[in-house]
Order: C-alpha cells, then structure tokens, then sequence
C-alpha cells in the first residue's frame, strides 16, 4: 500500500497560510511538540478532532506566506496523512516533500465535503472521491519532488544521493 | 543559442549548462546559503549531524539573528544563544548577532552579488533579487542539505515580466508598486514563477526599493522576484559584484511567460486588507478609519528609504496614536541618526525600537491584541502573524503609515506632501 493514502477529508478554503497552520506564537517550541497546535491559527477544535489517516482538502494556494517548516510537521504530527489542494505556496510543498508528507495537486476541489472518505494513490497518480466514485488525475509528484517523497524526504534522500557519488 | 530571461540566465549557468527551460529540472551550485536563528541551528544542528557535521563552505554561509531578539522570554532566549554557541563553535566568519533582519544584511553587506544564486531558509529570501541575484527561500531542512552539499535541485520558472511606465510620483513608494501588483494579478498569479521588474520607474529605485518588489514577489506566490541590477545601484554593488561573466540582463529575445504593463500615473496610495496580501483598494476607500496604533518596520518597511519616507511627512507634525519604529538593521539606525531622519521621527513622538524582525512574526516588541487596528508597514497581514488572530493589521507604504500616524485614522499621505 506504499503511496496509497485513505482517509477522512478536512476541508479548508483558499490561501491558508503557514501562520494560521503554526502560528508565531508557538514558533518557539521544539520542533517535536508542535503537532499540538496544528491549524490553531484556523480551527482551534482541529487539533483535539483530527483522525490519524485524516487528509486536509484546500482551495488554492495552501500554505503560503513564512517557511516555517513546523507547519508541515504540525499536520503531521497531528496524524494528517497527506494535504490535497489546487496549488500549494511553494515553499509549504517542498517542505512537505522533504519531510515525506505528500502533498498531492488535483484541478478542483470543490467538490470534497468535510467527512467525505478519499483516496490518494501516487502509484496510480489519481485522487479517488469515494462518496461520489469520481477520480481525479494528480498534476504534480513527477520528478524530483516524486523521488524525494518516495525516498521519505530530503535528509534519506540526500544520504543516498552521496552514498552513491561516493 | 536559445534566448533567456535572466532568472533563466543565472539557473543555467548555477547548473553548469549552456540554456535552460522553463520546466527543466537542474541541481545547481549554490553561491550563498543563509539562515535565522528561528530557521538555523536549532532546527538543522541534528540534521548536520546526520551528515557528519561538515560544511560544505563556511565563507559561503550566513547567519543572523534577527527573529528572536531582543528576547522577549526564557525560551526565545535559549534559541538567542544557541544560535550564538553555534556560531562561535564554527567560527563562522558571516554571523550577525542581533543587529539586523538577514534579509536587509545580505544586500547591505553586499553578500548578495548579482547573477549569483542565492538559497535562505526564510520565504523573505527572495529580497535578494533587488541585487539581481536569484534568490529563493526554503525550509531549514532542505537549508540543512544545500550546506552539507553546496547544492540544490530547481525547476526552472517560466517569467512573468512586471513593467512600471513612466516616473514615480513622490506620494508613492515602492510598497504602492508592489501591491498595485498584488491588486490587479493577486496572490497567486506568480505560484512556481519568476516575477522579473522592469522599466522607467523601477531604473529610478535605490536598492532598498528595489528590494520591497523582490520581497513581495513571495507574496504574489513566486519562486524568486528579481531587478535586473543596473543604472547607480548597479554603480554600488561594484566591480567585484560583476566579476566572473555573471549575467545582469536576460537576452532581448527572450520568451516570457506573461508581461504585465502598469502605469505610474494610474497608481494611487494603496492599503491592504486584512486578511490577504491581495485585498488592495485605495487609500481613499478607507479614508477615515480610526487606528488604535501605526508600525513601521520588517524587512520590507523597516530600511532607511522607509524611514526617510516617514520623515517626509512627520517632519514637523505630532503622532496622535502610538507610532513604534523598528528599524531594519543597526545601520539604518546610524543612516537614520546622520540624515536627521532619527531626529524628525522622535520630534514626532515616533518610539524606536531595537533592530530586527520586531513584532513582524508575531514574536516580540509589540503584538497586537485582540480586535486591535493596526496599520503597518509589515510584510504581511495574515490572521494572527502579528498577534491576536481577531486583530486587523492594515497594511501600507512608510508614507501612509505616517500619515495616519498623524491622524490617528487611515489617511491619504498626499494630504500631506
Ligand atoms: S521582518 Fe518579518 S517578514 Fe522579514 S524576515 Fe523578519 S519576520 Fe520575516
């Protein structure tokens, strides 16, 4: 089941930003602790709700503004399996990539509801809604970014990556 | 030889290739990596370990403690010294402890060489492309990776082309210029681009303005945000800036994503919403409305242009709600002090704060509370970067802060001028 992420759907509109995924306020915890206020700039009942497995639906533009790397590993400590949008700040997905937190971009969105059951498979390169069946192909995870996901972030993949110049 | 634009220029030789497309993927070289004590080394520290400890090029990094200074508590204190033991430990010949925000000392150090590539683990890093280099921000761990290797892997951007027509006016600045952007294309239209600037009015900015168009480019969702160098800020970045073939210029022919022509003269003093970069209306729209406090600081609003500018319209006249400075660097406050900048601000009533990031992360020096109205000069006004998710952080030129700084209301600064 490698790459195949199933899970109960969060949805969240467009442009959230890194601020309202972690906000400042507790940018000077360790990082180890800060998957206890994942999305408290947003929904402060998110944390205490959140289903390991779950997967966070948004609009465009997912996780803009600071690089702070503590929002992706919030979500993922939280127990959030991957993030689905229609486009990413572009920092937020690499930082996701990097720490092997998929972060998957779909055309449309709109039609996730919060609760919906989803499925992401990479291998397949689709996004299946199963309440409605519709499947939908995924734009980006080629490349690099698919190597470094696969290789479970920059630091493996980077060991690897040496240990074969060597 | 195929045409290039200059973001296009620096990949492909950063790559050690001949041309690049929009779309490749490359490793390049990296010439400069920087980082902050919040994103340095308490996040990368047991990262480097993993690889050994070794730096790939300690004349090649940079580090600055600027987010957690001054230390507001214990534990942004710890993260102050850690930071600093780190440093020490490495003898690291460019750390700056606690007397500027990196993004403000790449370029005034002159750190940040035109068509070199530079890497920050900050999304502010792309500041840097005021000097004409390629400057793209990343996460710490990745920051962590490109000093142990020196390299990083780019998808070439395709480039949008921004083009300011005709002069200036002197009742905007650069902020004006950049959220007019933000207001026509907004928030997105740039995600996984190059956004270049060009034309009559950008050849007139000193590099300080040039670096509030780079610096916002990340909120127009850009890769990076560049200035091709040229005229007197070229002239300053100096001859061992323009060594070693670099390119300063795209080719004329070269193929551009999109190209977006605005003019000067249809610009007006410009406001940002809350709770978005992009929700920009004219000053004139929320003329009248009361503030409970003015800010002018951060990496985009807190140089000595943004001072200057302040001064314009505080020279002789009061502040009626509290106006706190936070001047980017230590040497804007000296510049500040030698014009007589320093002076006008706290004949005003202005109180300056210590150098560096300020209360611009929501960090220190002056959150906002719960349902307070602020109109500052910050980067940005997200719900709760600045304090309270409930409070309204306006956003705006030097010249329009100080204007209704005076006021106590947001305030049109030609009122002013
Ligand atoms: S001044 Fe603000 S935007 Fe700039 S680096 Fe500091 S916290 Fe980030």
């Amino acid at each position: 089941m490698s790459g195949v992420y199933e899970g109960r759907a969060w949805v969240f509109g467009d442009h959230v930003s890194t601020d309202q995924i972690l906000p400042g306020a507790y940018l000077d915890r360790p990082m180890e602790e800060v998957g206890t206020y994942a999305m408290a700039g947003l929904d402060p009942t998110f944390r205490s709700r959140v289903q390991p497995g779950d997967i966070v639906v948004a609009g465009v533009n997912f996780g803009c503004g600071s690089s702070r790397e503590a929002a992706v590993m919030a979500l993922k400590q939280a127990g959030v399996a991957a993030v689905v949008a229609r486009s990413f700040g572009r920092i937020f997905f690499r930082n996701a990539i990097n720490n092997g937190f998929p972060a998957a971009i779909v055309a449309d969105t709109r039609a996730i509801r919060a609760g919906d059951r989803l499925r992401l498979d990479i291998p397949s390169r689709a996004l299946v809604h199963l309440r409605t069946g519709e499947t939908t192909p995924l734009l980006n995870l080629t490349g690099t970014s698919l190597e470094i996901l696969e290789a479970g972030g920059i630091v493996p993949f980077t060991l690897r990556r040496l240990g074969a110049a060597r | 030889m195929t045409a290039m634009t200059l973001t296009e220029k620096i990949i492909a030789r950063a790559a050690g290739r001949d041309a690049v497309r929009p779309g490749d993927e490359v490793w390049a070289a990296v010439d400069l990596a920087a980082m902050h004590d919040s994103s340095g080394p308490r996040r990368i520290a047991g990262i480097l370990e993993q690889f050994g400890g070794r730096l790939w090029d300690p004349q090649k990094i940079v580090l600055a403690i600027d987010h957690f200074a001054p230390a507001a508590n214990q534990r942004h204190a710890e993260i102050v010294k850690l930071t600093r033991d780190w440093a020490r430990a490495r003898a690291l010949p460019q750390f700056f402890d606690s007397v500027g925000v990196m993004h403000n000392l790449l370029l005034e150090e002159g750190l940040a060489h035109p068509g070199t590539l530079v890497v920050g683990a900050d999304s502010h890093t792309v500041t840097a492309g005021a000097a004409g280099a390629l400057a793209v921000g990343v996460g710490a761990t990745e920051l962590a990776t490109v000093l142990v290797t020196g390299q990083i892997w780019l998808r070439v951007p395709p480039t949008v082309r921004i083009h300011f027509e005709g002069p200036l006016p002197d009742y905007l600045t650069a902020r004006d210029m950049a959220m007019e952007v933000l207001r026509r294309l907004r928030a997105d239209f740039a995600i996984y681009k190059a956004v270049e600037f060009t034309g009559p009015a950008v050849e007139g900015l000193e590099l300080d303005e040039r670096a509030v168009l780079a610096n916002q480019a990340i909120e127009m969702g850009a890769k990076n945000g560049i200035v091709p160098p040229s005229g007197a800020v070229l002239e300053r970045l100096g001859p061992a800036a323009r060594a070693q073939g670099r390119p300063l210029a795209g080719d004329e022919s070269a193929a551009y994503d999109d190209e977006h022509r605005i003019a000067m003269a249809s610009v007006v003093p410009l406001v940002a919403v809350p709770p978005n970069v992009d929700n920009v209306v004219p000053v004139t729209a929320l003329a009248g409305l009361e503030l409970d406090r003015v800010y002018i600081g951060s990496c985009v609003g807190g140089k000595a242009a943004d001072l200057r500018a302040a001064a314009r319209v505080l020279r002789g006249r009061q502040a009626r709600v509290p106006l706190q400075i936070t001047p980017a660097t230590r040497r804007v406050v000296e510049e500040a002090l030698r014009d007589g900048t320093l002076e006008t601000l706290l004949a005003s009533g202005a109180i300056v704060q210590a150098p560096g990031c300020g209360a611009c992360a929501g960090l220190h020096s002056g959150l906002l509370g719960p349902r307070e109205r602020c109109l500052g000069t910050v980067t940005r006004n997200f719900p709760g970067r600045m304090g309270d998710p409930s409070a309204e952080l306006y956003l705006a030129s030097p010249l329009t802060a100080a204007a209704s700084a005076v006021t106590g209301r947001i305030t049109d600064p030609r009122e002013f001028l």
